[in-house]
């Protein structure tokens, strides 16, 4: 009896052990009158909520429109074997670049911003805001930068708590040769 | 059959220890407010206002704030109110389980006319009426070596009293602020712990804490057989 005592006590002091690290994180808060924190709209994998923080486009001909970019985490070109995991656009199997999600408590209407193409490698950038579930998306046309510079626009799309959205991404290159460069996007929540 | 019952219950507590233990899904940065609507004072006041950001990615961030203001054909002057706000620190790294606090001031010009300012209707903070908001205040942030940033666009709406309104019974009017003796680079100090602090843990680790309890018991009883054997 002793030693079922002792070794029930040795295995609940190991979960304590394996609770705390974690637990103890939630600690080092301020004492605020702050009330309840809200998360923001992520971008996530196409396959996980693993979190999306490179998106790249291939590299392809001057004067030409890009539409097969990938994010970092689902295929990175420098460690990950082909074939590539390219958003695809295809009137009944189309894939995005990524997935947005949104990880606060309520609904969120989504806005885009995007900054200068660096070297005017870019001359215009488009997007396409669906339903995950939507997998129609042939054509990427609503305009998110019309001459490769900086802009923020308003999706006037939402997304529910807890909910996704696949992001599609397009750009026209200059004409020029030999140009290369990349720009920020940002992927911003509101209140409806 | 008792023996196999107790392997079980300890095999159990382990397995539900490592569930537990195991690192959530990477999240972005929380913030403690999306309206900072509605504040009130006199022209050539300044009303303080806080926001905090929380850090939920397992990996450190870093942002900055900035303001924004959505022009729609049509506006007035009184639309853009982007002049007014300042945020301090405007840049700021986060980690996970950090919180930081921001100072936004809003200075009131001496010469704004009583209403509504940076919203074009005083339903403009409602839900549902977000065409009608057009001064926001901005955060972003990303990991380090990233080119996707994730924020959001806190809407900013101020109402100048009029010469014969009663002072403003908002916590966040008065006088202005000194100035933060903080670098531009630097976040401003965390907060120091409250004694609410104490209650907030045993909440937030009510599992780990029950156990520890558990464990006492079954040491205390463990004892106390010893020593009656002793005695």
């Amino acid at each position: 009896m002793k030693k079922r005592i002792l070794t029930l006590s040795i295995a609940l002091a190991l979960v304590v052990t394996m609770l705390v690290p974690v637990a103890a994180l939630a600690t080092n808060e301020a004492g605020q009158g702050a009330s309840t924190f809200s998360g923001t709209i992520e971008i996530v994998s196409k396959h996980t909520d693993d979190a999306v923080d490179i998106i790249g486009f291939p590299p392809a001909q001057p004067g030409t429109t890009v539409s097969w970019p990938f994010n970092f985490t689902d295929w990175d070109p420098a460690t990950d074997p082909p074939p590539p995991d390219w958003q695809v656009l295809d009137p009944s199997n189309s894939e995005p670049v990524a997935r947005l999600k949104n990880n606060s408590a309520g609904e969120l209407l989504v806005w885009l911003q995007v900054s200068d193409w660096t070297s005017g490698v870019v001359v215009a950038e488009y997007y396409e805001l669906v339903d995950t579930t939507d997998t129609t998306v042939a054509v990427v046309d609503d305009v998110l930068s019309p001459d490769g510079g900086a802009y923020m626009v308003v999706t006037n799309q939402t997304i529910a708590s807890a909910a996704y959205k696949a992001l599609y991404l397009e750009v026209d290159l200059s004409t020029t040769p030999g140009l290369s460069g990349g720009s920020l996007l940002t992927v911003l929540g509101s209140t409806p | 059959m008792a023996k196999r019952l107790f392997i079980k219950l300890v095999a159990f507590l382990l397995l539900a220890g490592l569930l537990f233990s195991l690192p959530s899904v990477a999240l972005a940065t929380a913030v403690d407010r999306l309206l900072l609507c509605d504040l009130e004072g006199h022209p050539g006041e300044t009303i303080q206002a806080q926001i905090t950001l929380q850090g939920t990615d397992a990996e450190e961030r870093s942002g900055y704030w900035s303001t924004y203001y959505n022009r729609v054909e049509g506006d007035d002057e009184r639309m853009d109110i982007t002049s007014w706000i300042t945020i301090e620190p405007e840049e700021y790294t986060i980690k996970l389980g950090e919180n930081i606090v921001f100072a936004v001031s809003v200075k009131i010009p001496a010469d704004a006319a009583p209403g509504v300012w940076g919203v074009t209707s005083e339903e403009a903070c409602q839900t549902g009426h977000s065409a009608e908001r057009r001064t926001y205040i901005i955060f972003k942030d990303t990991v380090s070596g990233g080119n996707v940033y994730s924020g959001m666009l806190i809407p900013v709406s101020v109402v100048v009293l009029g010469e014969g309104s009663p002072p403003a019974s908002s916590e966040e009017t008065g006088p202005p602020a000194p100035p933060e003796e903080t670098g531009p680079q630097s976040p401003p100090p965390e907060q120091s712990g409250s004694p609410s602090s104490a209650l907030d843990f045993i909440k937030d680790n009510i599992i780990a804490v029950i156990l520890g309890v558990i464990i006492v018991i079954l040491l205390a009883v463990l004892l106390t057989r010893r020593r009656a054997r002793g005695g």
